[in-house]
């Protein structure tokens, strides 16, 4: 088997806003691992190849034009048959799916909570619920690990993902309980940029 | 027997061994209710399954007993070419492990089977279309692994696969989160098919004793004919209201008030089934509590007390002080309706429009969001769970997305069937939305409204009233009191300590 290349960072940062949806600098920059005046500078030349576009303004940030989502998925596409490796991501992508409805299974957990019946939302003030979603969290975490190790060596680009999960992960760990479900760079948010990326790669419709 | 049990009014055994689901059967011939003949392969069977990695000693045996009972009191032969049996393989823990383990139907059919089930009905569409379900229900609990061409293989090995499906890691992180043992097992529970897709006269359904929205004493529920139970339960598909079989098939429908007011008689609460009918005769397949919330939960309480099923005491400590919280229902005042659908949980909810659960998710960063899908499934709960208000396209009031709105206590609005789900839009009545646009929804009358509508919240009710009354009079006074702080009063005379 050929070693796989890294992909290109303009390709990067590309695909990311493609799994990502609409983005500011600073989560395009988390989601690919590149620095931010990187990023800004590969989404200017993309923005002139007409493949993104730039809303200005407070609430502004960056999108794929719909050249950009075309050209992404043959890049993609390319550069997953240039590396001879579908095989192993759709493999990966069938594990994934075995984890999925268990991540949504926890994330649902971490946001509400049984009491005398009733399903209402979990106020987070019961540390031994939070510790025990937590615990099976880093459960599954592990299970994903496998999964994340079998992506990077298919495609060396999914090995952010592996970085964001675990970093998420020891977040919430460590007091900021929005890196489960709440913030953007929570562990749920990651996982479905994962699942978005997986299909993306593989040409899956949604 | 050791390991397997009939299902018979005689049986004693307790839901630890048969699981909640036999054990409800059970009940419900006891009370004279049809339910279809079956046996139940007990959790002890199950854990030493588990334990030895196969079937234990004599379950082969019982197995093969137990079948042969059944093809005797239904004169079928299981995978017979001539009037086969078919069964269906369900688990059941003690504890509700709703969504968790594996089901597989229509088992027994094989190709021979089938053929045969064709020439004895006359009607071949029937027969594939049931040796189908079995197919996709067997594959999906196999794991890939090829079916087995003689039923009885088919039998053991689902009967393996539900044993196995309660040591699934998704199985185990369920029973953490929700403080069950591990070590309980599933029991299972095969019983003959009923077949709700045999011809226009057959059906499958929901129905509970009561409305869960408001409590109100009247049969609610869908029904869906010519279909199996659990296209029912997915929204999926388009469901008729329950009051529709009363014109198409009268027997059915008495006989389905009949059993609603049985159970409902025995469990001195608004109760649950789950059922099928098949060439206009009903059979039961399920029975659980309502577990209504808010003011439902409210007025069935007071209700009960009232006819004298309950006690005035009961009826509070059935009440929670959680329950307070969803009694007052605002609604929806005079707006520009956009589309109507089915009110599946009530409330009102605004929010902008995300026609994904992943959009949802993100949107909600940013402010409400009401998710619009044409149905929704396991894969949405954290696009339900991050959203104001639910809409769909299809389903009914036990679709998964009412199930899921209700439990959480979100507004949801279901079957709008003039409503379609773009990529990033929603068309209704001759409009498009796109994604992001302002709208609002009356989860009790399903109206779907543009911007954002005037809301009223309407008056406590005579039944709440009332059961403050009742509160006041084992506390001995409300002076100053909240509502809450008034049922809380009366609960912590009741229950001290």
């Amino acid at each position: 088997m050929t070693r796989p290349e890294s992909t290109g960072t303009d390709l990067l940062v590309l695909h990311a806003l493609r799994c990502i949806g609409f983005a500011g600098l600073e989560r395009v920059a988390a989601a690919t691992g590149l620095p931010q005046a990187d990023v800004e500078s590969e989404l200017i030349d993309l923005a002139v190849a007409g493949l993104v576009s730039r809303v200005a303004g407070d609430f502004g940030g960056w999108g794929l034009t719909d050249a950009g989502r075309t050209a992404d998925a043959e890049r993609i596409a390319a550069e997953l048959d240039a590396a001879g490796t579908r095989t192993a991501v759709a493999a990966a992508y069938d594990d994934f799916l075995v984890l999925n409805p268990e991540l949504l299974d926890l994330c649902a957990a971490w946001q509400t909570r049984s009491v005398d019946g009733v399903v209402a939302i979990n106020e987070h003030i019961d540390p031994a619920y939070d510790a025990r979603v937590l615990d099976r969290l880093t459960d599954l975490d592990r299970r994903a690990e496998v999964v994340c190790a079998a992506l990077s060596a298919a495609l060396p680009r999914f090995g952010r993902y592996r970085v964001r999960l675990a970093d998420a992960l020891a977040r919430a760990r460590s007091g900021a309980l929005e890196h489960v479900t709440d913030s953007t760079a929570s562990y749920h948010i990651v996982w479905f940029q994962l699942h978005e990326d997986l299909l993306a790669t593989l040409g899956i419709p949604r | 027997m050791r390991w397997i049990h009939p299902l018979s009014p005689e049986v004693e055994e307790t839901a630890e061994i048969l699981g909640g689901k036999a054990h409800g059967l059970v009940v419900l011939q006891r009370l004279g209710l049809p339910v279809p003949p079956g046996f139940v392969i007990s959790t002890g069977a199950c854990r030493a399954f588990l334990r030895g990695g196969r079937f234990p000693v004599g379950l082969d045996a019982e197995l093969a007993a137990a079948v042969a009972g059944l093809e005797a009191a239904t004169g079928r032969r299981l995978g017979g070419p001539r009037r086969p049996l078919a069964v269906s393989v369900r688990s059941g823990a003690s504890l509700s492990m709703p969504g968790m383990m594996s089901t597989v139907l229509n088992l027994g059919l094989t190709a021979e089977a089938a053929a045969g089930l064709a020439a004895e009905t006359g009607d071949r569409r029937f027969a594939l279309d049931s040796r189908r379900r079995f197919l996709s229900s067997f594959a999906a609990v196999a794991g890939g692994a090829p079916v087995p061409d003689g039923a009885t293989r088919q039998l053991e090995r689902a009967i393996a696969a539900v044993f196995s499906s309660w040591d699934t890691p998704r199985a185990r992180t369920y029973r953490e989160l929700h403080a069950i043992p591990h070590d309980l097992g599933t029991a299972v529970t095969v019983q003959a098919m009923v077949f709700g897709n045999r011809d226009d006269r057959s059906g499958s359904g929901v129905a509970f004793s009561r409305n869960p929205n408001t409590g109100e004493q009247v049969p609610f529920g869908e029904v869906l004919f010519g279909a199996q139970g659990e296209e029912v339960v997915s929204g999926g598909s388009l469901t008729r209201p329950l009051h529709d079989l009363a014109d198409r098939v009268p027997a059915v429908w008495a006989g389905l008030l009949e059993a609603l007011d049985r159970v409902e008689e025995h469990h001195r609460d608004a109760c649950h089934l789950e059922f099928t009918f098949e060439a206009g005769e009903l059979w039961v397949l399920q029975v659980r509590p309502g577990r209504f919330v808010g003011g439902a939960a409210v007025r069935v309480a007071v209700d009960l007390a009232d006819a004298g099923a309950i006690g005035r005491r009961q009826a509070l400590l059935r009440v929670s002080p959680q329950q307070l919280r969803h009694v007052r229902t605002p609604r929806i005042v005079a707006a520009d309706v956009l589309t109507r659908g089915l009110g599946a949980c009530p409330g009102v909810a605004a929010g902008r429009v995300a026609t994904t659960a992943d959009t949802a998710a993100r949107m909600a960063v940013d402010g409400p969001v009401i998710l619009v899908r044409p149905q929704t499934s396991a894969l949405d709960l954290h696009g339900l769970a991050a959203a104001a208000g639910v809409v769909t396209a299809r389903g009914g009031p036990a679709s998964h997305a009412a199930v899921v709105a209700r439990a959480m206590g979100r507004p949801a609005v279901v079957g709008a069937a003039d409503l379609s789900v773009d990529v990033a839009s929603v068309r209704a009545g001759g409009q498009t939305v796109p994604e992001g646009t302002l709208i609002a929804i009356d989860g009790t009358g399903g109206e779907v409204v543009l911007g954002r509508p005037r809301i009223v919240t309407a008056a406590a009710g005579p039944h709440l009233d009332r059961l403050l009354e009742w509160a006041d009079e084992v506390s001995g006074g409300s002076s100053g009191r909240s509502e809450a702080e008034r049922l809380n009063a009366a609960r912590a005379v009741l229950l001290p300590g």
